[in-house]
C-alpha cells in the first residue's frame, strides 16, 4: 500500500464527515511473505490514522483455496480489517485496493451488525461441531 | 316435484376429485423460512457453511419457492451469497 498522504474530498468539509465502521477483506498473493502482508495492514493503518480513524480488529485467515482461479492462482491470503474511517475513505481504499497488484480481490462493507466487531465464522471451529445454523433445506420437497 | 339442490347429480363426482386432490398432497410439509424460524436478523456473507446450503450442486441460488426463504431474507442471503462470490469464497458455478 502506497504511503502517500491522503487528502479528503473537500477539505473544508472535514468536520461535518461522520466517522463510520466499516469492514474491508482483502485477499492477496499467495506467495506473500507474512511481513508483506503485514506491509498491507499497516498501509491501510496509516491511511486510517491520517484521518484520525483507526484498526479496530485484524483477522488474519492465512491462506486460504479460492473458490476459482483469479489470474492463475488457485490460493490466496485472506485479510479481515474492521476500521473506523470518515466515510469519503472508503472510496480512497478502494482506489489503493485496485492500483495493488498484489490484492487480488477486495470488498468493503459497512459494519451492520455487532457480530462483525467478533471473531468472524471463520475463526468459529470446524462446521461440525457447530449447532447455531439452520438445518440442510431442500428436504420440503 | 321439485328437486332439492343438495340431490342434484354431479356433486359425488365432484367431491371424489377434492378428495384425490387431498390425498395426493396430505404429506407435504408446510414450508417456512428458516431464517424467521431461527430469528436470524443479520446473514454475514463470511458464514461459509450456511451459504453453501443455499447453494447446492451448481452453486446456484437456491430458489425462495423450494427454500421457501420469505423474501427479505432471500434478498439479504441473495446479497451475502454475491459477497462471497466476489471475493472467491463460494464458487459461481461449479459443474
Amino acid at each position: 500500500m502506497s504511503q502517500e498522504p491522503w487528502q479528503p474530498d473537500e477539505p473544508g468539509k472535514r468536520e461535518m464527515l461522520r466517522m463510520l465502521q466499516y469492514e474491508t477483506i482483502f485477499v492477496t498473493d499467495p506467495n506473500l511473505a507474512e511481513d508483506e502482508v503485514d506491509e498491507l495492514v499497516k498501509g491501510v493503518d496509516h491511511l486510517a490514522a491520517s484521518a484520525k480513524g483507526k484498526i479496530l480488529k485484524v483477522e488474519k485467515w492465512g491462506k486460504r483455496r479460492l473458490a476459482y482461479t483469479v489470474d492463475r492462482r488457485e490460493e490466496g491470503i485472506y485479510v479481515l480489517l474492521v476500521l473506523e474511517i470518515p466515510t469519503d475513505m472508503v472510496k480512497e481504499l478502494d482506489r489503493r485496493y485496485r492500483m495493488n497488484d498484489r490484492i487480488l480481490r477486495h470488498l468493503t462493507v459497512r459494519v451492520e451488525n455487532e457480530a462483525q466487531l467478533g471473531p468472524s465464522p471463520m475463526m468459529k471451529p470446524r462446521p461440525a461441531e457447530r449447532e447455531d445454523l439452520p438445518v440442510e433445506p431442500a428436504a420440503a420437497l | 316435484m321439485r328437486m332439492r339442490r343438495s340431490e342434484a347429480g354431479g356433486g359425488g363426482r365432484d367431491r371424489g376429485g377434492k378428495k384425490q386432490f387431498k390425498k395426493k398432497f396430505l404429506f407435504r410439509k408446510k414450508k417456512f423460512c428458516k431464517f424467521c424460524d431461527e430469528k436470524i436478523k443479520f446473514i454475514d456473507y463470511k458464514d461459509l457453511r450456511l451459504l453453501q446450503a443455499f447453494t447446492p450442486e451448481r452453486a446456484k441460488i437456491f430458489p425462495r419457492r423450494i427454500s421457501g426463504t420469505c423474501s427479505k431474507h432471500q434478498r439479504k442471503l441473495m446479497q451475502a451469497i454475491k459477497r462471497a462470490r466476489t471475493l472467491a469464497l463460494i464458487p459461481f458455478t461449479s459443474d
